[in-house]
C-alpha cells in the first residue's frame, strides 16, 4: 500500500501530542497539502495557522520553543528552507532551539508545480547550518523513527518528505542500514532515491542476474566517520542515488571518507532548476529510472 | 529622591557607562544606544516582571530588543540592574567575554533572545506570547523605525492581531534616522519609516504614542490599560540622546568609533546635559 509521508509524519504526531502537552504544530497555509490538517483534527488548541509568512512561521515557532513548547512547523520544503532561511539560522540553528522542521514536497519530483516548488539543493543548505539534523525518511517506519528520535534528541531537526506516496520497506527502520543482505557493490541512498534503488536492485537482478546492496540512510545528517566507514569500507562499488542535486548532499559528505572503493554519484544536475513534469518524465530526463541507473551501473562493473 | 528623578539619574548613569564602554572596546552604535536607555530603563525598573519561580523557568515578562544593534545599552541595563555584575563592558564585541556585538541568549545572562539579523523580534514575541498567554505574562519587543522597512515586521504585524494576541507590546523606537538612508535624494520620503502611526493601525494594534525620553509618560503609557488587541508604542526619540556632538552627527554616530579626545568631549556632554 503507498502512502503519503507528509500525511503520515502529521498522524503519528498526533498520536505523540496525546501524551505530550507541549507538542504544538505550526502551518504556513498549506495543511491540506502538507499534511498538517492531520494534526488539525486532532489537536485543534495547539495548532496554529501562520498564513503565508513562513519567516514569521519559523521565528514564532523559536519563540514558542524558548518558552518551553515543543513546535513543529510544516511547510512545503521549498519554503522552509530558502524563503525562511536566515529566520532558521539565526533563530533556530544559533541559538541551538530543539525546533523540528517538516517539509513536503522535497526534491526535484514536484508534479505540475515545477521550479519554484523544488528543493532539490536543501540538504547542502541545512547541513551547513551548525547544530541540524536531518532527516530523509523512505518510509512510514522511517517517519516514525525520526519522530521518536527527534522527541528524545532536543536538537534544531529538519525532516524532508517527498510528495510522492510510498510503500514500507522490508526490515526495521534505522538511522542507517542495509536493506536486506549487504553487497560490496552497493547503492547508497535515502529518502525517496531509496525507493528507486529498490526498483533498481530489481532490474539488475531480475533482468540481469546482478545483485546489489543498498545501504540506506533514513537519518542523513550527521553521522560520525567511524559509524559510516562501518558500513562502507566493505564496499568495492559505491553508487550514491539522491533526490537532490549532486553537490552538497549525501556524496558530499561520504566524499570526505577517503574510501577504497570506486564511487559515483547520481542525483539531478547541479545545473538543473527544475521543472514542471510527473515523476517519472523529469526522472527519464535525467537518467534517474531504474532501467538507466540499472544500464549504467552495469558499465560502469563492466569497465 | 522620586521615582521619575531616580530613573533619570539612572538614565544618565547607563549612557556614562555606554560611551565608556564604546570607547573602551574601540566603538560601535552610538546614536541608537543611547535613544533607547530611557525606555530600557522604566521597562526594567518598573514594568517586567523578571521573577522566576524555580519550577517554572519560563513564567515570567520577556523582552526582546528586535534592534540588536543597540546590544550594548541592553548590557549597560542590565548590568546597572545586577544580572550582568561578573561581566566587564569594556569587553563588548569582543572575543570570548560573553558580550556579543549583538544580543546572543546562548552566551549572556539576561538576554532572552539573540537578534542582530533584523525585522525578526516581532515574530519571535509573538511565539512567546502565545506560549505564555495562558500565564498573564508579558512579552516586549523594542524595534528600530528602520527596522519597519523589513517586511517580516509586518507579518508578525498582521499575524499578531489576527490571533487577538494581547500580552505582546511592541515598542518602536523613532529616532528618525537609519544607517545611510536617502539623504542623497531629498525628492523621496526621508522618514526611515513614514506614517508609522497609520501604518500600525492598519494593521490592527493599537497605537499609543510616547515621550521616548519622558520617563513619566513611558511609564504611564506603558503601565495604562490594554485593549483587546496587542499594543505598539510609538516613542519619539533622538538618535545619541543627551550628546550633543553624537545628535548632531547621526550619520557618523550610527556606528563609529573616537578618538581620546572626542571621548572626553563626549563624556563632557552627557555629563553637562540637563536631561
Amino acid at each position: 500500500m503507498l502512502s503519503r509521508l507528509n500525511d503520515i509524519c502529521a498522524t503519528y504526531l498526533s498520536q505523540k501530542a496525546y501524551e505530550d502537552e507541549y507538542i504544538w504544530v505550526l502551518d504556513g497555509d498549506l495543511a491540506d497539502s502538507d499534511g498538517a490538517d492531520k494534526f488539525l483534527s486532532e489537536h485543534k488548541n495547539r495548532f496554529i495557522n501562520t498564513g503565508i509568512a513562513e519567516q514569521t512561521m519559523i521565528s514564532m515557532a523559536a519563540g514558542m520553543c524558548a518558552c518551553g513548547l515543543k513546535p513543529w512547523v510544516f511547510s512545503f520544503a521549498a519554503f522552509l528552507c530558502y524563503r525562511a532561511y536566515d529566520q532558521i539560522r539565526v533563530c533556530i540553528s544559533q541559538t541551538g532551539l530543539p525546533v523540528t522542521l517538516v517539509g513536503s514536497h522535497s526534491g526535484g519530483c514536484v508534479g505540475k508545480n515545477g521550479k519554484t516548488h523544488t528543493a532539490i539543493n536543501d540538504i547542502c543548505c541545512m547541513a551547513s547550518l551548525p547544530g541540524f539534523e536531518i532527516w530523509s525518511p523512505a518510509d512510514s517506519k522511517d517517519v516514525l523513527l525520526a519522530i521518536e528520535t527527534i522527541g528524545k534528541r532536543h536538537a534544531p531537526s529538519y525532516i524532508r518528505l517527498p510528495r510522492d506516496p510510498v510503500a514500507d520497506m522490508n526490515g526495521i527502520s534505522e538511522e542507517i542500514r542495509w536493506i536486506d543482505t549487504p553487497n560490496p557493490i552497493a547503492i547508497v541512498s535515502h529518502g525517496l532515491a531509496t525507493q528507486w534503488a529498490l526498483a533498481t536492485r530489481s532490474v539488475l537482478k531480475e533482468q540481469f542476474g546482478i545483485p546489489i546492496g543498498i545501504l540506506h540512510l533514513s537519518k542523513v545528517w550527521p553521522h560520525s566517520k567511524d559509524t559510516l566507514l562501518s558500513y562502507l569500507s566493505m564496499c568495492s562499488h559505491i553508487f550514491i542515488l539522491e533526490d537532490h542535486i549532486k553537490f552538497g548532499g549525501l556524496a558530499a559528505s561520504l566524499k570526505n571518507l577517503n574510501l577504497k572503493a570506486e564511487i559515483h554519484n547520481y542525483g539531478w544536475p547541479n545545473s538543473w532548476p527544475g521543472q514542471s513534469g510527473s515523476s517519472s518524465e523529469l526522472r527519464q530526463l535525467h537518467g534517474l529510472l531504474p532501467e538507466q541507473l540499472a544500464r549504467d551501473i552495469i558499465l560502469v562493473l563492466k569497465n | 529622591m522620586s521615582l521619575i528623578s531616580e530613573l533619570k539619574h539612572e538614565s544618565k548613569i547607563i549612557r556614562a557607562s555606554i560611551l565608556e564602554a564604546l570607547y573602551a572596546s574601540g566603538g560601535g552604535h552610538y546614536g541608537g544606544a543611547l535613544s533607547i536607555v530611557d525606555i530600557l530603563v522604566v521597562l526594567y525598573r518598573c514594568i517586567l516582571n523578571r521573577s522566576i519561580h524555580p519550577a517554572r523557568k519560563y513564567d515570567r515578562d520577556h523582552l526582546i530588543l528586535s534592534k540588536g544593534h543597540a546590544a550594548i545599552a541592553l548590557y549597560a541595563v542590565l548590568k546597572h540592574i545586577g544580572i550582568l555584575n561578573k561581566f566587564d563592558l569594556a569587553g563588548y564585541g569582543k572575543c570570548q567575554t560573553g558580550l556579543e556585538g549583538h544580543p546572543d541568549m546562548t552566551q549572556t545572562p539576561g538576554i532572552d533572545f539573540s537578534t542582530g539579523s533584523l525585522g525578526q523580534g516581532l515574530g519571535i514575541g509573538l511565539g512567546m506570547a502565545v506560549a505564555l498567554r495562558n500565564k498573564n505574562r508579558s512579552v516586549w519587543v523594542i524595534l528600530g523605525d528602520g527596522e519597519c522597512e523589513e517586511g517580516q515586521v509586518w507579518e508578525a504585524a498582521m499575524l499578531a492581531a489576527r490571533l487577538k494576541i494581547t500580552n505582546l507590546f511592541a515598542v518602536i523606537d523613532i529616532n528618525g534616522a537609519q544607517e545611510f538612508g536617502w539623504t542623497y535624494d531629498k525628492s523621496v520620503d526621508q522618514e526611515p519609516c513614514p506614517n508609522l502611526k497609520k501604518k500600525w493601525n492598519a494593521f490592527g494594534w493599537d497605537t499609543i504614542e510616547v515621550d521616548g525620553h519622558n520617563h513619566d509618560d513611558i511609564r504611564k503609557k506603558f503601565t495604562s490599560k490594554h485593549t483587546e488587541r496587542p499594543s505598539v508604542f510609538l516613542a519619539r526619540t533622538r538618535k545619541g540622546k543627551s550628546v550633543r556632538t553624537i545628535e548632531e552627527q547621526i550619520k557618523r554616530f550610527h556606528c563609529t568609533s573616537v578618538t581620546k579626545e572626542e571621548y572626553d568631549e563626549i563624556k563632557k556632554q552627557l555629563l553637562c546635559s540637563h536631561d
